[in-house]
C-alpha cells in the first residue's frame, strides 16, 4: 500500500518536472533516448566486446611493476597495510589510545614502505629500477607530499619574514616554480641533476623524481599555507606575545597549527593533484601505473587494446583518489569538530 | 617603602600625521591598587596600557614596570622579562581556537616558565575553579559563551602568576547579561589585592573597584582623581561631559 503511493508520488513528480508541456516533453524524450543509447553501447562494450584479459592476466604488473615475482609479497604487504590503516582510520573502533597512535602509524608507513621495497636487513636488496606499478605511484605521492609539506611551511614563513633578503629569495623561488610547467621540472630532475652532481655521487631515478615533485609542489603548498597564515588575526600574535612566548614558540604553537588547519582543504587538493601528476613520469621512463599500462600495450599480444587498459587505469586512479579524498574529509572533520567559529 | 608597580614618565607616541596617541602621559600605579582608565574612543587609553607590556612602542618618555625600565628603543629582552610577570586580558578574549581551554591556560606556564605539565594543569584547574568554569576544561573556546571565554582569558593571564594585570575593555564585546560574571571575577581579584590597570566604560564597576581614575582625551591625561571625586564632582568640564554621555546611554 505504502509502496504504491510512493510510486504514484514519484510519477506525479516526474510528470511535473519532465513532461509539463510539449516542449519539455520533446527535450526529455530526446535526452532519454540519447542516455539510453549511450548506456546501451557502453555496457555492450564493457560486457561483450572488451577483452579484459589484458587486465586480468597482468594484475601483478599493474600493482608491482617488474618487482621480482617471489618478492612481490613485500610491496603487497605495504599496499595492504596502507589500505588497512585507511579502513581503521575511517571505520575503526573509537578507542582513545588508537586515535592517539594513528598519526604515528601513518608516519611509520613511509619507512616501512622504503624498507620493504629496498630490502636490506633480512630482505634481499632490490634496485629501484624494478619498482613499478601502483606501488611506485603511491610511493612517489607519499614521499613527495611528506617532503614538500615542511619545505612549503618554511617557504611560507620565509615569505612572511621581516628580513628582506630571505623574503625576496623565497618569493622568487615560489614565483619561478609556479611559472614553470611541472613536466619541465621533472625533465630537469631526470636529465640535469645528474649533470650538476659531482662525479661519484648518484641519486637514483625514483629519488630524482621525488625531489623534482617536492621542489614543484612545495611552492604551491607555500602559497596555500601563506593564505592560512594571513587569515590568522593579528590579535592571536598579540595574545601570545602578552603571555611571554617568544617568536619561535608563536610560530610553532600558534601560527603553524592554525594555518595548517585553514589550509587543509587546499593541501588535500595538492596531494590529489600530485597523485595524478605522478603519471607524467611515464613519459620520463619510470614504470609507474600509467607506465605499466603503456608497456603492456607495447606487448604484441595485447596490441590495440587501448580502451580496456585506459578504462581500467582510470578506475584505479579514481579509487585511490576517492580513498584520499575521504581520508582528508575525515581529517578535516576531526580537526574542525570543536571550532565552529574561527 | 613599597616600590610602585608602574611608573610612566612623559610617555609620548605620535603617528605620522602629527596626531598624538599619547601626549606626555605620566602616572604611577602602586602595589595592590586598581587604576581605572576612562575616556572616549580614540583617546589613547588602550594604547597606554598596551605600552605597559610592550605591545605598543612609544617615541619619548620612560616606563618602569616592576622595576624593569623600557624606553623608546623598545629593548626586546627587557620587554620579554616584563611580559613574564604581567598578564593581559583583551576585549576580544583572543583565546587560541585550536587549543582546548586547559591547553590555552597551560600553554605559557609550560613553554615560558618551563613548569611541569602536571603542575601547570593542576594550577589551571584551580584557576578555572576560581572562575567557576572548571567543568569546561576540555572544551574548545568556540563552545563557550563570551562571558565564559573572557573568564578563561583571565585564568590564562593569571596562570603565569602575574604581579600586574592589564584589562583592555574586558566587557565591551560581551552581551549585557554576561558582563556581570566577568566584572565579578575582576572584583574578586581586586579584593585579593591584585594590582590592576583596567580600561573600561562600566561606571558602577569603576566606582566600586578603583583606587584611582584616569581620564584621557586625545592622548592627554585630563584628570587623575579618586573615584569619589571623579564620579560625583569631576574637576574638569571634559570629564563631566563624558560622564553625562555615559549616563544617557546606560
Amino acid at each position: 500500500m505504502l509502496n504504491f503511493t510512493l510510486i504514484k508520488i514519484f510519477f506525479k513528480k516526474l510528470r511535473k518536472t519532465l513532461f509539463s508541456n510539449s516542449f519539455n516533453t520533446i527535450i526529455s524524450l530526446l535526452l532519454i533516448v540519447i542516455t539510453y543509447l549511450f548506456c546501451l553501447n557502453t555496457f555492450k562494450w564493457l560486457i561483450y566486446n572488451a577483452n579484459w584479459e589484458v587486465i586480468t592476466s597482468n594484475l601483478p604488473l599493474y600493482a608491482f611493476g617488474s618487482f621480482p615475482a617471489d618478492e612481490r609479497w613485500r610491496p603487497a604487504a605495504w599496499l595492504i597495510s596502507l589500505l588497512v590503516l585507511s579502513l581503521v582510520t575511517l571505520f575503526g573502533p573509537k578507542w582513545k589510545w588508537l586515535h592517539k597512535n594513528l598519526l604515528i602509524a601513518w608516519a611509520s608507513t613511509i619507512p616501512l614502505g622504503l624498507y620493504l621495497l629496498y630490502g636490506g636487513i633480512g630482505l634481499s636488496p632490490i634496485m629501484s629500477r624494478h619498482w613499478g606499478g601502483l606501488t611506485l605511484t603511491i610511493l612517489l605521492t607519499v614521499c613527495s607530499s611528506i617532503l614538500s609539506l615542511p619545505l612549503g611551511i618554511i617557504l611560507a614563513l620565509c615569505r612572511q619574514s621581516s628580513i628582506p633578503l630571505i623574503q625576496k629569495l623565497s618569493s622568487i623561488y615560489i614565483d619561478v616554480m609556479r611559472a614553470i610547467p611541472l613536466i619541465a621540472v621533472l625533465f630537469f630532475g631526470q636529465l640535469l641533476i645528474p649533470l650538476f652532481l659531482p662525479v661519484g655521487i648518484e641519486i637514483d631515478r625514483v629519488w630524482r623524481a621525488i625531489f623534482a615533485f617536492t621542489l614543484f609542489v612545495s611552492a604551491y603548498i607555500a602559497e596555500d599555507i601563506r593564505g592560512g597564515l594571513q587569515s590568522i588575526p593579528n590579535t592571536q600574535i598579540e595574545a601570545a606575545n602578552s603571555l611571554g612566548l617568544n617568536q619561535y614558540q608563536i610560530i610553532q604553537l600558534i601560527l603553524i597549527p592554525q594555518a595548517l588547519r585553514i589550509a587543509l582543504p587546499a593541501l588535500t587538493n595538492q596531494s590529489i593533484g600530485l597523485f595524478q601528476n605522478t603519471s607524467l613520469m611515464a613519459i620520463l621512463g619510470l614504470v609507474e601505473l600509467l607506465g605499466v599500462g603503456r608497456s603492456i600495450l607495447a606487448n604484441p599480444e595485447f596490441i590495440g587494446e587501448y580502451i580496456e587498459v585506459y578504462v581500467w587505469l582510470a578506475c584505479v586512479y579514481w579509487s585511490v583518489c576517492t580513498i584520499m579524498a575521504v581520508l582528508a574529509r575525515y581529517l578535516e572533520k576531526r580537526m574542525t569538530i570543536n571550532q565552529a567559529n574561527f | 617603602m613599597k616600590q610602585p608597580i608602574v611608573i610612566a614618565k612623559n610617555l609620548t607616541k605620535s603617528y605620522t600625521k602629527g596626531l598624538r596617541a599619547l601626549d606626555n602621559v605620566s602616572l604611577t600605579v602602586n602595589q595592590g591598587k586598581v587604576l581605572v582608565v576612562m575616556g572616549p574612543s580614540g583617546s589613547g587609553k588602550s594604547t597606554l596600557i598596551r605600552t605597559f607590556n610592550g605591545l605598543e612602542t612609544f617615541d619619548r618618555g620612560e616606563l618602569n614596570v616592576l622595576g624593569i625600565k623600557i624606553d623608546s628603543t623598545h629593548d626586546e629582552r627587557q620587554i620579554q622579562r616584563i611580559r613574564r610577570r604581567v598578564g593581559m586580558v583583551f576585549q576580544q578574549f583572543n583565546l587560541f581556537p585550536h587549543l582546548s581551554i586547559l591547553e590555552n591556560i597551560t600553554l605559557a606556564p609550560i613553554n615560558v616558565q618551563k613548569r611541569r605539565q602536571i603542575d601547570a594543569e593542576e594550577y589551571a584547574m584551580y584557576l578555572l575553579n576560581q572562575m567557576g568554569i572548571d567543568s569546561h576544561a576540555n572544551k574548545y573556546p568556540s563552545q563557550l559563551s563570551g562571558g565564559e571565554q573572557q573568564r578563561v582569558a583571565i585564568a590564562r593571564a593569571l596562570a603565569l602568576k602575574p604581579e600586574l594585570l592589564l584589562f583592555d575593555e574586558p566587557t565591551s564585546a560581551l552581551d549585557p547579561e554576561r558582563i556581570n560574571e566577568v566584572l565579578d571575577a575582576i572584583r574578586r581579584l581586586a579584593e585579593q589585592g591584585m594590582t590592576m590597570v583596567v580600561v573600561t566604560h562600566e561606571v558602577g564597576f569603576a566606582k566600586d573597584v578603583s583606587d584611582q581614575v584616569l581620564f584621557m582625551d586625545s592622548g592627554k591625561v585630563i584628570e587623575k582623581s579618586t573615584p569619589d571625586i571623579f564620579f560625583s564632582n569631576a574637576r574638569h568640564e571634559r570629564s563631566r561631559k563624558f560622564l553625562n554621555q555615559l549616563d544617557k546611554h546606560s
